[in-house]
């Protein structure tokens, strides 16, 4: 079996404990992201420099239409999403949903998100 | 200690922190194995209002490889949920505990118990009750009866668990060792204990009077071993989800993502005293089968280089060795591979060449009862192939037995002309299992009744 850094558990891993890994789109990261209304966001290889958590600039939207708005269901916000920027110049970013992890390369998305964390 | 804040980060985190691993064939039911992991150390008994728990968020297994690959073949998980029975109140408990249901306990533990195994994740039980931490003689009277005893689930066909807290049975001069490599008894040789001017003196057990929380299994063997390889490789690991969001006033904290391994066992002091500081919390994260990147440090072990160091002139053999760069494969097999069968006669915890940190238990070798003259708390090298490191029982001297090994009381075992230095034979802490105030109980789950905080403020 494998150890517990599996980001792509194999069936016979597949306890209830660990799910089997989401795949998200761009679109559905700032999604979820801005839904949930909380991501974290930290730069490995940007300048060596620390980027602030994204929090402070994503508030949680008001009212209960901002999914609908979106085109996201109330089961797709509700849970919280935290997407970790690993690699600022090669786009390299995990989203964690749930007990998933998602791996992204997107390096348009990265600096989205850094410019929105300044 | 053991393996108690053994490593930087995990010593910020004794939810998560695996103190020790015991395996052993039960030696009142010698058809099943019984699997013990330790917890949170170092407990204050008095600890409240917030006594111990183990850790909703946190992923707690014992492995089990039954083919020699350093990899899990059977995973026993444990996830834990609390539930407050009385919010609005600060107490732990609003009046005396008489069972593990009782309403006047506040704050309750419950756990589901999963076996991973190649036909898949099967959820043995859920909601079992822990039991409450022993608070004193008013609030959880009469505590093994009422409330230890029923905290034993069967688990069918499986066996029985326990989670809980219990009383620290692991015993170690600590205030001793970790002053310079001090033992008490040879203290007037330490090069600093002479200096001081010091005289021989028994031990002090530093971990008596504190409690652990233990997770506790009693299997068949038949389900835990494949056909024609009785002897298995035994771990625990904590794991923590990836992320953790401290979300401010607004909102909760919450965790994300799968989980990753923060803490493991398998072996006594494996990370503790063997691998070096810088690469503790690397060790913490990966698994048995990626040990061969620390058989270096089992090969030429520091703390074998500091012996003749800290005592002169004791141990010219060990630093003949140590001189000669020779690599110590009697301690390599001990800790990362078994030892082969040919070299004690009768014996072999073997489990195949990939060097992986694992408790290894050959559980065809039968339990050797405490009353029988064979049984000593030095295991193997006490002429006991019951005990460590075939397996670890509950009162086996790990301390003495690994100083003793790492000494060069086990190259003999791969150099037959090596002669051991004669100190060697008095190498110990000066502990033994009566060290211990509150003594193992002789049924599952062994470990003693945990300490109250009325009797034991300090």
């Amino acid at each position: 079996m494998p150890g517990h850094d599996d980001t792509s558990p194999p069936a016979s891993r597949a306890a209830d404990d660990r799910e089997t890994p989401h795949r998200l789109s761009r679109r559905s990261v700032l999604r979820g992201a801005a839904g949930a209304g909380v991501a974290g966001i930290a730069a490995t290889a940007l300048a060596g420099a620390a980027v602030p958590a994204f929090a402070a600039t994503a508030r949680p939207p008001a009212g209960a239409a901002r999914g609908a708005e979106s085109g996201t269901t109330h089961e797709d916000t509700a849970e919280q999403v935290v997407v970790h920027v690993r690699d600022a110049r090669s786009g390299e970013i995990d989203v964690f949903r749930g007990t998933s992890q998602t791996r992204v390369r997107d390096p348009e998305l990265a600096a989205r998100l850094l410019r929105a964390s300044r | 200690m053991s393996s108690h804040r053994e490593a930087p980060e995990i010593s910020k985190d004794p939810v998560a922190d695996s103190t020790d691993v015991y395996a052993f064939v039960s030696p009142d039911k010698p058809g099943t194995v019984t699997l013990i992991a330790n917890y949170i150390p170092l407990q204050e008994p008095a600890g409240g209002p917030n006594f111990y728990e183990f850790g909703d968020d946190v992923l707690y297994e014992i492995h089990v490889d039954n083919d020699g690959d350093g990899k899990s073949d059977i995973t026993y998980q444990f996830r834990f949920e609390t539930k407050l029975t009385t919010p609005d109140s600060f107490l732990y408990n609003t009046g005396p505990i008489g069972s593990l249901s009782d309403p006047s306990w506040n704050s309750k533990q419950f756990y589901k118990v999963t076996r991973v195994d190649k036909s898949g994740s099967h959820v043995l039980a859920r909601k079992l009750a822990c039991p409450p931490c022993n608070v004193g003689v008013l609030s959880t009277p009469d505590y093994e009866a009422k409330l230890g005893r029923p905290a034993v689930h069967s688990l069918g066909s499986h066996g029985k668990v326990f989670a809980g807290q219990r009383a620290e049975e692991f015993y170690v001069d600590l205030g001793s060792i970790f002053d310079l490599g001090n033992l008490r008894p040879l203290e007037q040789f330490n090069v600093f204990g002479k200096a001081h001017g010091l005289k021989s003196a028994p031990g002090v057990n530093a971990s008596n009077r504190l409690n652990v929380h233990s997770i506790a299994l009693q299997v068949p063997i038949s389900r835990l071993t494949e056909k024609g390889r009785p002897t298995i490789g035994v771990w625990t690991s904590a794991s923590r989800q990836r992320a953790r969001v401290h979300a401010g006033a607004d909102t909760a904290s919450f965790v994300s993502g799968p989980f990753t391994q923060v803490s493991r066992l398998g072996n006594p002091l494996f990370n503790e005293v063997i691998v070096p500081l810088g690469d503790k919390d690397h060790w913490n994260r990966v698994r048995p089968a990626d040990d061969k990147q620390f058989a270096k440090y089992v090969a030429h072990p520091e703390l074998a280089g500091l012996l003749p160091v800290l005592y002169p002139g004791a141990f010219p053999h060990l630093a003949a060795l140590d001189k000669a760069r020779t690599a110590r494969a009697d301690l390599e097999a001990i800790l990362l591979t078994g030892i082969p069968s040919g070299i004690i006669k009768g014996f072999t915890n073997f489990t195949g060449t990939v060097q992986a940190d694992m408790l290894r238990l050959n559980t065809s070798i039968p339990p050797t009862p405490a009353s029988s003259k064979k049984f000593s708390i030095l295991g193997l090298i006490g002429g006991d192939p019951a005990g460590f490191p075939n397996g670890r029982r509950v009162t086996d001297d790990v301390v003495t037995i690994e100083l003793r090994a790492i000494a060069g009381a086990t190259v003999p075992l791969v150099d037959p002309k090596y002669v051991v230095d004669a100190v060697v034979a008095n190498v110990t802490d000066g502990l033994t299992g009566t060290s211990v105030k509150n003594q193992p109980l002789t049924a599952f789950p062994y470990l003693g009744v945990p300490y109250d905080g009325y009797h034991n403020p300090s």
